[in-house]
C-alpha cells in the first residue's frame, strides 16, 4: 500500500517567508485526497517538496518511507501534474513523453496508450508549442501517467480545462483511485491540489486543509461536513412567533433580512414546530453542507485554534500530531469506496475530443499561474 | 543512465534549433574557410592557391581558422543544460530523475559526442573547400600561365619566378595535421559549455559569459601573461591540433596536446560539478 507521510515539514523561503510551517499529514490510499487551502497556504510548495523538487528548511515527506529522491525510478511510483512544467515548444507532444519513457525504461507503447487515454494521439506529432492550455494541460497527465504511478500528484489540475475537461478529469481521477483497489491492490493516493472548493467537493473524499503554512484539517470529508452547522431560513408573516417558538425549543432564532435565521437547526426540527404552532410558511431554505462554507469555517478570518476544532475534525487532527488513529474510522459513502467489490475494473471514462491547437501566439506563452 | 543518455540523444535532435546551429557552423566555416583562402597573401594575380614558392602553410592557414567552430560548440553545450530551465521542461526532467548530478553527468557525455560530430562536419566541410580550392587552381593557373598543370605537381614556374600551388597531396597532408584537435577540441568545448550551462544555469548569460571569455578575456591574458594564457580553455583547445606549433601562429607558448585535452575535461567536469552542487541544487518552483 502506498503511503505519503509528512513530519514536520517546514520551509522557509527567504528570512521572513514561512510557507509551509511544521506540516504533518498521511494521504490516505483509496480514493481522491483534496489538498485545499487559499492562495499562499503552502499547497504547492508541500506537493514540490513531496515531489523533489523543492528541498525542505527542516523536517520531511516520505513515499513509502523513502524521499523521492531516493526513489530508484520514481516515475513508476508517482506521477506529478504540476502547473508550470514545461514543454519545448518546438518538440512534439510524442516525443515529448518519449524523452520521458526513455529516462524511466517504459516502453513506447505505452507512450501511445497515454496519450489515447488523454484524448491527444491526433495531435500527437505536432510541437507542443502551438497546444492549448487545456491540451498542455492533458498532455502533462500523459506525462504522469506513463508508469502507471500509485501515487498521482495534480497542483490545481481544473486550470485551463474547460467545463468538459473538468468533467473528464474528475471521472478519471475517481477511476483511476479506484482501480488500484479493483485491481487487487492495495489501492492508490491520488491528491489533488485546488482553492476551487466547489469543484474540489465533487472529486475528493478526503480532504488535507492547509491555511497559513499549517495544518487546519484533515480527514474524510464526509466527517468533516458532518461537523459544520446547518441552518434554516424562513420567510413568514409571523416572524416575531415562530422566534419566540423557536427559543421555546431551545433553538437559536434571529431576524435576519426579514427571514428568520435557524442556526443548526434542520426542516425536520422545524417543520413540526411550526405546525404546532399553526405558523403560515412562505418559503423554507435549508442551507447545504458545503465544503465552502467549512472552508471558510476553518481558515476565514482569525488564524484556526486548537479549541476551534470539535468532533471528527479535532479527532483527526490528534491522529495526524501523532496520536494515536479514532477507533472507527467512520463509513462515509463515497463512490470509490462503497461500490460493490467486483472483478471487472470499469472502464476508463471517455476522453474528451481533442480541441483545436490554438494558432494564435499567445498560446505559446506558459500555463497561467493561479497560485504559488 | 543509458535511458538517461537515450534520453538526451533525443532531447537533442528532436528540436529544430539543433539542426539550426549545425548549419550555422556549416555556413561559417564555408565563409571563414574561403575568406582566408582568398585573403591578400593567400593569392596570387587573383588566384588562390597560387601563392610564392616557399608559402607551405597556405592549406594549414586555411583548415585552422576553422577550429573558430569550436564556439559554437560551446554555445551548443550551454543550450543543452540551459534549453531545460529556458522551457522549463527541467522540471518533468528532474521528476523522472531526482538525482541532479546524474543528469548532468549524461549532458557531459552527450555533449561531448555533439561537439564531436560538429567538429567532424566542420572537418568535412574544410575537405569540401580544400576539394574546391585545388580544383580553381588547377583551372586558373592553367589559364594564367598558359601552362598544363597536373593535380600532384606542387610548384609551376611562371615568367615571374617559381611558385607553390595548390594540391590534394599538400591538402590531405595539411588537414590530417589539422582535424583531429579540431574534432577533439570542438568536442571538449562542448563539454565546457555543458559546465557552463550547469554553474549559471541562464542561457543567454551562459552563452555571452562563454564567449566573451573565449573571445576578449583569453586574448587579452593570453597577450599579457602567455604562461597562464596556454592554460586557458581556447588556447588549450589549441594546443591539441598537431599543426598548432608549427603554423604561422608560431610564437604563442602552447601545452603538449594530451596536456590540452585533460586541462579542458578540467574545465568541464570541475564547472559541472560545482554547479550540480550549487546552482542545480536550488528548488525547481
Amino acid at each position: 500500500m502506498p503511503t505519503i507521510q509528512a513530519r514536520g515539514l517546514t520551509k522557509r523561503f527567504g528570512a521572513d517567508v514561512l510557507a509551509v510551517d511544521h506540516l504533518d499529514f498521511d494521504a490516505i490510499p483509496g480514493g481522491v485526497t483534496g489538498f485545499l487551502g487559499p492562495n499562499g497556504a503552502g499547497k504547492t510548495t508541500t506537493l514540490r517538496m513531496l515531489l523533489g523538487l523543492v528541498t525542505p528548511t527542516s523536517g520531511s515527506v516520505r513515499i513509502d518511507g523513502q524521499r523521492y529522491r531516493d526513489l530508484p525510478n520514481p516515475t513508476m511510483l508517482v506521477g506529478a501534474v504540476l502547473e508550470a512544467s514545461g514543454f519545448h515548444p518546438a518538440r512534439s507532444a510524442r516525443n515529448h513523453l518519449k524523452v520521458i519513457a526513455e529516462m524511466a525504461h517504459i516502453p513506447f507503447k505505452r507512450v501511445d496508450e497515454c496519450l489515447e487515454l488523454v484524448g491527444l494521439s491526433g495531435v500527437a506529432k505536432r510541437a507542443a508549442g502551438g497546444y492549448s492550455l487545456g491540451m498542455r494541460q492533458r498532455l502533462d497527465l500523459a506525462r504522469a501517467l506513463l508508469g502507471k504511478p500509485d501515487i498521482l500528484v495534480l497542483d490545481e489540475p481544473a486550470n485551463g480545462l474547460d467545463p468538459q475537461g473538468i468533467a473528464w478529469l474528475r471521472d478519471f481521477l475517481r477511476f483511476y483511485a479506484s482501480e488500484g483497489t479493483t485491481a487487487g491492490r492495495d489501492g492508490r493516493i491520488v491528491i489533488v491540489s485546488s482553492h476551487l472548493l466547489s469543484e474540489a467537493q465533487l472529486i475528493v473524499d478526503d480532504v488535507i486543509v492547509l491555511h497559513g503554512g499549517r495544518l487546519a484539517a484533515q480527514g474524510r470529508l464526509a466527517d468533516l461536513l458532518a461537523g459544520t452547522k446547518s441552518s434554516v431560513r424562513v420567510r413568514t408573516p409571523d416572524a416575531e412567533r415562530l422566534v419566540q417558538a423557536l427559543h421555546a425549543a431551545q433553538l437559536p432564532a434571529v431576524m435576519q433580512d426579514g427571514y428568520v435565521v435557524c442556526e443548526g437547526g434542520t426542516p425536520e426540527v422545524l417543520g413540526p414546530i411550526m405546525v404546532n404552532n399553526r405558523i403560515e410558511v412562505h418559503e423554507m431554505v435549508s442551507s447545504t453542507q458545503s465544503l465552502e462554507s467549512l472552508f471558510f469555517s476553518l481558515t476565514g478570518g482569525e488564524t484556526m485554534q486548537e479549541g476551534n476544532v470539535v468532533g471528527p475534525i479535532a479527532a483527526y487532527r490528534r491522529f495526524s500530531d501523532g496520536g494515536s488513529p479514532p477507533d472507527e474510522p467512520p463509513v462515509v459513502a463515497s463512490p470509490a469506496s462503497a461500490a460493490p467489490p467486483s472483478s471487472v475494473a470499469p472502464p476508463p471514462p471517455e476522453p474528451p475530443p481533442p480541441e483545436t491547437p490554438s494558432s494564435a501566439p499567445t498560446s505559446s506563452a506558459g500555463p497561467v499561474r493561479g497560485q504559488q | 543512465m543509458i535511458g538517461l543518455l537515450k534520453a538526451e540523444i533525443r532531447k537533442l535532435w528532436t528540436v529544430w534549433s539543433t539542426y539550426v546551429l549545425f548549419a550555422i557552423v556549416v555556413v561559417i566555416d564555408l565563409l571563414f574557410g574561403f575568406a582566408l583562402a582568398f585573403a591578400p597573401g593567400g593569392r596570387h594575380g587573383g588566384t588562390a592557391g597560387v601563392v610564392p614558392h616557399g608559402s607551405t602553410t597556405w592549406f594549414i592557414n586555411v583548415f585552422s581558422v576553422l577550429d573558430n567552430s569550436r564556439l559554437l560548440a560551446l554555445v551548443l553545450g550551454a543550450i543543452i543544460i540551459t534549453g531545460e530551465y529556458r522551457h522549463k521542461t527541467v522540471t518533468p526532467t528532474f521528476l523522472a530523475e531526482p538525482r541532479r548530478g546524474r543528469v548532468v553527468t549524461a549532458k557531459l557525455g552527450i555533449g561531448f559526442l555533439a561537439g564531436l560530430l560538429l567538429g567532424v562536419l566542420t572537418m568535412l566541410t574544410g575537405l569540401v573547400i580544400g576539394f574546391i580550392l585545388v580544383a580553381v587552381r588547377v583551372h586558373s593557373c592553367a589559364g594564367l600561365l598558359g601552362v598544363s598543370q597536373g593535380m600532384s605537381q606542387a610548384v609551376c614556374a611562371t615568367q615571374h619566378g617559381v611558385y607553390y600551388v595548390a594540391n590534394t597531396h599538400d591538402m590531405w597532408h595539411d588537414w590530417s595535421r589539422i582535424a583531429p584537435g579540431v574534432i577533439l577540441g570542438t568536442g571538449l568545448f562542448a563539454v565546457y559549455g555543458v559546465g557552463l550551462g550547469a554553474l549559471l544555469k541562464n542561457q543567454i548569460v551562459a552563452i555571452v559569459v562563454g564567449l566573451l571569455f573565449t573571445l576578449v578575456v583569453e586574448t587579452i591574458v593570453g597577450a599579457i601573461w602567455p604562461t597562464i594564457g596556454k592554460y586557458l580553455p581556447g588556447q588549450a583547445a589549441t594546443a591539441l591540433e598537431d599543426a598548432a606549433r608549427t603554423s604561422f601562429r608560431g610564437t604563442t607558448p602552447l601545452l603538449s596536446w594530451w596536456e590540452g585535452a585533460i586541462m579542458l575535461c578540467v574545465y568541464g567536469i570541475a564547472l559541472s560539478v560545482i554547479g550540480t552542487l550549487t546552482t542545480l541544487r536550488e528548488d525547481i518552483t
